[in-house]
Parts: C-alpha cells; sequence; structure tokens
C-alpha cells in the first residue's frame, strides 16, 4: 500500500525563491566561518587548544563546499518534491527534500488557514499557505504557490472550515 | 463519530426565569474572595516586614527604621484589603469574569465552554484557614484565571458549576456526591521514587535554595564580607580529604532517602477517582493539590519509564488532555505504580491498552544503531583528525556504550491497534508507550529521510491536538505506515492511495500488517 504523489506542482518560480534564501543563509555562513578562522588561524591564542587553530583554515572550506552543493542542489530537488493537492475532505501535502514528509490534514480539523509573503516572495509573486490544526504535527505549510492560488486555496479552505464543532479539541 | 456527549451544546438566546432550583449559575451574584484573603496572600510579606521591623527594633531601638517598616506593613495591610475589596468575580451564564478595580481596572473573561479543567489546591496556610486556590484553565492559548483564596466549599461549587458546561437542565439531578474511586497509591510505592531521575536531585536542590537563603540573609545583615568568603574558600580547599570524602557519602545516602521523602511529600494519598464526567486526581500532604480533567477532554494516556524503573515493573501514567497547559505535571494519573496497576487505570480512564506490540522491521534495527553510535564515531574522527587523541579516545567509548543503547531503542519500538484507540512505543532511556483515540487523531504525517527511504521504512506521525502534539510510529516499513493510517481513517487516506505496482525494485522487509480488506472497518 503506497501513497500517489500529490496532484500539483508549486510555481516554478519557486527554484529562484529557494535558491536565492539558501545563497543569502550560506553566504552569511560562509563569511562568518571565514571571519573566524581569520581571527583564530595561523598564531596559537590564549585559551584556545592548539588542535583547534592549527585546523580552523578547514572550516570556511567545508562550510563553503556545503553550500555550494545546497545552493545549486537543494531548489531543483525541492522543486521536485514539492507538490500540493486539495481533495474534497483532505489537504494532501509533499515537502522536503533529503528528507520528505506526506501530511495528509482533513478540511474537518483545520482549525484557520493563512498566506504569509515575506519580501523575496513578493518579488517572485509567490506566497505560502500556512494551514493549522489543533496539533502542531499536523499543521502544514505550502511555500512557492502563486499568489493567485494561495489566495483562493485559503479562502476556499477557510469557508469550508468553518463549522468548529469537530475539530478534535 | 459524533456521540451525543460530543455534540455542541445549543445555548438558549434567552434562558427562562423559571428555570429548576439547582441552577446557580444564572444570575449568580457577584462575588469577592474570602475576606481572610489579604491574610494568606500578606502572609509572607507581613512575616518580612515584621522581621524588619523587630530586628530595627532590636538593633537601633524605635528608629527611622522601625518606623518605616511600621509605615510599609501598614501600607501593605491597606494594599492588601484594598485589592480584595476591588476584586470581584462573576459566572455569567456564557463566560467566567474577573473585575480587578484597584488602580487600572482590569476585566479577565473566558468563554465557559473554553474552560478545559478547574484545578483546586491549597497551601498549608489556606488549609489552616479552610481555604483553596482555584485555577482556571482555559486551554493553552485561552489562558488562565487564578482566585488566591476562596472557601473550599465555594472552591467545589465552582468547579462543578464551571466544569458542568452543558445548560443546567440538561446535568441529571444526582450530581451530589457520587465519586467512584478509581485508583489509590500504596505506602509501599514511595520506596520507588529514587529510580526515576527527578527526585534523586531534590537533595541538591534543597541544599541550592539553602545555602541561597543563608548567604541571602547573611549578606542583608552584613555578615558576608569579600575577605570572609575568601576565607571560606581557602578553608574548603584545605580540608582533608577524608572529610570530603564523608560529605560525599553522606550525600549520597541522602539522594535516596530524601528522593523519598519529597515523593511522599508530592504524592501523599494520591487517588485517582471519577466525578460529574471528571477525572480528578488528588494528592500532597504539606499543599494537597487536586486535578480536575474533563472526561471527554481526555484523549488518550502516556506510560512512562527508564530503565531502572523498567527492571522493578514500575512506570508512570500521564493522561493526554486537549488544551490543558503544563500537561506534564497536571495531566498526571500516576506518579510511579506497578505496570499492572497503571495499564488497569488507563483502561478505566480511557479504554483498554491495545496490545500485544507488533514490533518493527528489521531494518529498523541498523537504523537504530546507526543513530546511536553515529554522532560519537563523528566526534571521535574529527577529533583524531585534529590530533586530540584523549579526546578521541572519550568519544571511542562513548560510541562503545552507545550499542547497547541502539540495541534496545529498536527493542522497545512497537505499535498496536485494536479499532479504537491506537498505541505506539519508542525510546529506551526514557521510554513512552501512547495510547490515542482515533477519534483525537487530527492529521497524519508520514517522514522518510533519505536513509529511511533507502532502507525501505517510515516514521508515521499521529497529529493529535493533546499532550505534545502526537505520537509516532518511529520506523515502520513504509507498506505498513499508509496501512496503519488507512486502516484507522480510510476516507482520508482512500483517495491518495497509489494503483498497487505489480513488483517493487526491492523490498527488504517484511510487511507486517495485513494488507487490510476494501471495506471499511474502522471510524474515521
Amino acid at each position: 500500500m503506497r501513497l500517489r504523489e500529490p496532484a500539483n506542482r508549486v510555481s516554478p518560480r519557486a527554484i529562484a525563491h529557494w535558491a536565492i534564501e539558501y545563497l543569502l543563509f550560506w553566504g552569511l555562513g560562509f563569511g562568518l566561518a571565514w571571519g573566524v578562522a581569520a581571527w583564530l588561524g595561523g598564531r596559537p591564542r590564549d585559551g584556545v587548544p592548539r588542535w583547534i587553530t592549527a585546523h580552523i583554515g578547514w572550516l570556511p572550506v567545508a562550510v563553503g563546499v556545503v553550500g555550494v552543493l545546497v545552493v545549486t542542489v537543494a531548489p531543483v530537488w525541492r522543486y521536485r518534491v514539492h507538490r500540493w493537492e486539495v481533495s474534497a475532505d483532505v489537504v494532501y501535502t509533499r515537502t522536503g527534500w533529503f528528507s520528505r514528509e506526506w501530511l495528509l490534514v482533513p478540511v474537518s480539523r483545520i482549525q484557520n488557514v493563512h498566506t504569509e509573503q515575506g519580501w523575496l516572495e513578493r518579488l517572485l509573486g509567490l506566497a505560502r499557505l500556512r494551514v493549522h490544526t489543533a496539533s502542531h504535527t499536523g499543521s502544514s505549510e505550502v511555500s512557492g504557490l502563486r499568489v493567485r492560488d494561495a489566495t483562493r486555496l485559503a479562502e476556499d479552505l477557510a469557508h469550508r472550515a468553518h463549522d468548529p464543532s469537530d475539530d478534535a479539541t | 463519530m459524533t456521540t451525543p456527549k460530543d455534540a455542541p451544546v445549543p445555548r438558549p438566546a434567552a434562558e427562562p426565569d423559571d428555570a429548576p432550583p439547582k441552577a446557580p449559575v444564572r444570575d449568580a451574584p457577584v462575588r469577592r474572595l474570602h475576606p481572610l484573603t489579604f491574610v494568606v496572600g500578606a502572609a509572607r510579606e507581613m512575616a518580612a516586614l515584621i522581621g524588619a521591623g523587630a530586628t530595627g527594633l532590636l538593633v537601633g531601638g524605635l528608629s527611622t527604621a522601625f518606623y518605616f517598616a511600621l509605615i510599609g506593613l501598614a501600607f501593605g495591610l491597606a494594599w492588601h484589603l484594598g485589592t480584595w475589596a476591588t476584586f470581584t468575580y462573576h459566572v455569567h451564564e456564557d463566560r467566567f469574569q474577573t473585575r480587578r478595580a484597584l488602580v487600572a481596572r482590569t476585566v479577565k473573561s473566558i468563554p465557559r465552554e473554553r474552560i478545559r479543567g478547574v484545578d483546586i489546591s491549597s497551601t498549608l496556610g489556606h488549609r489552616l484557614l479552610g481555604l483553596a486556590i482555584v485555577h482556571v484553565d482555559a486551554g493553552a492559548d485561552g489562558g488562565e484565571i487564578v482566585l488566591n483564596a476562596v472557601a473550599l466549599r465555594e472552591a467545589e461549587r465552582l468547579r462543578k458549576v464551571l466544569l458542568a458546561r452543558a445548560p443546567v437542565t440538561e446535568i441529571p439531578p444526582p450530581v451530589a456526591k457520587r465519586r467512584r474511586e478509581l485508583a489509590h497509591i500504596r505506602r509501599r510505592w514511595f520506596l520507588y521514587a529514587p529510580l526515576s531521575g527527578a527526585y534523586l536531585l531534590t537533595p541538591f536542590a534543597l541544599a541550592g535554595s539553602l545555602l541561597g537563603t543563608l548567604y541571602n540573609l547573611g549578606d542583608d545583615l552584613g555578615l558576608i564580607t569579600r575577605d570572609r568568603v575568601e576565607h571560606l574558600g581557602r578553608d574548603a580547599a584545605g580540608l582533608p580529604t577524608g572529610v570530603v570524602v564523608l560529605v560525599i557519602m553522606l550525600f549520597l545516602v541522602a539522594m535516596p532517602v530524601a528522593s523519598v521523602i519529597a515523593f511522599t511529600l508530592f504524592n501523599w494519598d494520591f487517588t485517582v477517582y471519577q466525578r460529574d464526567g471528571s477525572i480528578v486526581a488528588e494528592r500532597g500532604l504539606v499543599t494537597r493539590r487536586s486535578v480536575a480533567l474533563e472526561r471527554r477532554r481526555v484523549r488518550g494516556v502516556e506510560l512512562a519509564d527508564n530503565p531502572f524503573e523498567r527492571v522493578a515493573g514500575v512506570v508512570r501514567l500521564g493522561a493526554l488532555v486537549t488544551g490543558l497547559g503544563d500537561a506534564a505535571h497536571r495531566g498526571r494519573l500516576l506518579p510511579a505504580a506497578p505496570r499492572a496497576v497503571a495499564v488497569e487505570l488507563a483502561s478505566r480512564v480511557l479504554g483498554p491498552v491495545p496490545g500485544p506490540l507488533v514490533p518493527h522491521p528489521e531494518a529498523a534495527r541498523g537504523r537504530r544503531l546507526v543513530r546511536a553510535t553515529a554522532p560519537p564515531l563523528v566526534a571521535a574522527a574529527l577529533c583524531a583528525a585534529a590530533g586530540n587523541l584523549w579526546l578521541a579516545g572519550v568519544s571511542s567509548l562513548a560510541a562503545v556504550l552507545a550499542v547497547p543503547l541502539g540495541l534496545d531503542r529498536y527493542r522497545q519500538l512497537g505499535h498496536a491497534d485494536d479499532g479504537v484507540r491506537l498505541t505506539v512505543r519508542s525510546g529506551s532511556l526514557r521510554r513512552r508507550q501512547y495510547v490515542v483515540e482515533h477519534d483525537a487523531i487530527v492529521g497524519w504525517r508520514i517522514r522518510r529521510t533519505l536513509f529511511q527511504r533507502r532502507a525501505g521504512l517510515a516514521t508515521l506521525h499521529a497529529a493529535v491536538g493533546a499532550g505534545e502534539g502526537g505520537c509516532a510510529a518511529v520506523d515502520v516499513s513504509e507498506a505498513d505506515a499508509v496501512a496503519l493510517a488507512w486502516s484507522i481513517t480510510p476516507d482520508w487516506i482512500t483517495p491518495f492511495l497509489a494503483p498497487p505496482r505489480p513488483a517493487k525494485r526491492f523490498r527488504r522487509t517484511p510487511s507486517h500488517l495485513p494488507e487490510p480488506p476494501p471495506a471499511s472497518t474502522g471510524t474515521s
């Protein structure tokens, strides 16, 4: 018994969004690592063990290699994984890249729905949809949707989840 | 699925006036806290101020300090009196409201249908005066209201009124004192206290707070100077080894003894009983505490133990209650009890615990082992590469010790389902078995890392709006994860099932669950 994949892909512009996000994050990480290495590296310092100062030069290299890999591979990988579908009763999503998560949340258990846009998402015309239930584990988030889709979905789900009598709390 | 009990209560817009006599709810007068409130509330400050005043009198006679203390005392009394006079609470038909109007006016109200629990507790002072503290809890985001001191009878009345959320006419009349005892602690169980880590640390906490109090007191009286502290430090460093060993030995002996004492203080006469649709747990020797959990909000239970408790056959039982703040303490149903007793209580509170547990696939063992040993091994490799052999050795030793841990973690994995309740178990140093009603499940999350996908495994999380938000069947086979979710909520899963594939590329793990029949048997 297996689950099929959800029907809809997210917007292709999500690739650009994730790439820029990863680039910013890992760029910052690389900068910090380089700064630490430059500050500690080479000469021995008081309070820092010798074996750390001797090898600290490898830190920015490691961070840089991992960063380049993540920035080039992860966005496309995520795009291939991220899918969503809303059936009559259930919101079904698949997210992640290295670790994947399949999430099934019935509309009747939804407590509230909202959409969010960060500055980058506004530039790219994307939005993320958040679906909350009484449990954090059962709350899902789909990022990289087109604004139009996200708004329509949010309205639709909020309307259908309106009856609060049966949210299992 | 919606039982009559669960059905939303229709609330008539206008209540008729000719309600039956058992209607203390409506038109309830605005009430104040007990007049003795300020005695309890102010006791601590009073004690401090009186102490300061007396010290001032002793040291300096009728000095300015003494008068200041006297003025402070008067102000304190007036303040507490004013607080008492301006604080009122009112049980409205649809909400519970408190109003505080001494300086700023604060009105706090909780819709009565949101009230999840009403706790009654009392400190020693309260009990001497026949008073109690009432906590009204409205779930994680609803906030809570605390009534600092009301008469014990009023507390019981409030609890009954606030927890009976249905209109009064619907309450069956003979609610007066029908309580059915579900479980009661035995004296012998107090000896289980040293098995759980938490109580073992009490001597340190006690010693710490005692030293802190002494230091503060000494500091206030000007007894502590830099010179003396340094002197003390030198003295301590210069103590003969024998004395140090003796002190350590004393502590080692004191730890289990003190843990039993602390356990007894907290859990004396621990009683769980059922009353008016609530499960009530009462405990405590000095501070008596009583927590009422609305029966229909108890959606599951949790059985927890550690390796020592497992050897002794002891387990802790907690309730998973929707929207209960501080659930770890307030949801406690048994602090430590023989396994059979805990399971018996669980079945009385919730229903029978499904069993026996289905073990998870062989592939999960490898994954538990890798996850236990990988962090110390990586640390060891990094340390060795950097040339610090000592740290590398320590890390390798940790990795060796992690092997039995990983094996035990695999042994503890399991799940079972009886058509009404789902149970899952995981963990070793802190093993936990959750039992959750199917109705309480609000969603499914299946998680697979790259390694899990390679091993054909998946972790199935059942999202529940109670306790820590859900429970997980760790490392079941992919097919079993979907089949388990399907057997519990077929309606949610069926639209998304993939058409059966003739042959998988490789399948290392046998499927434990039989392929469920096409007809739906579980509840949705």
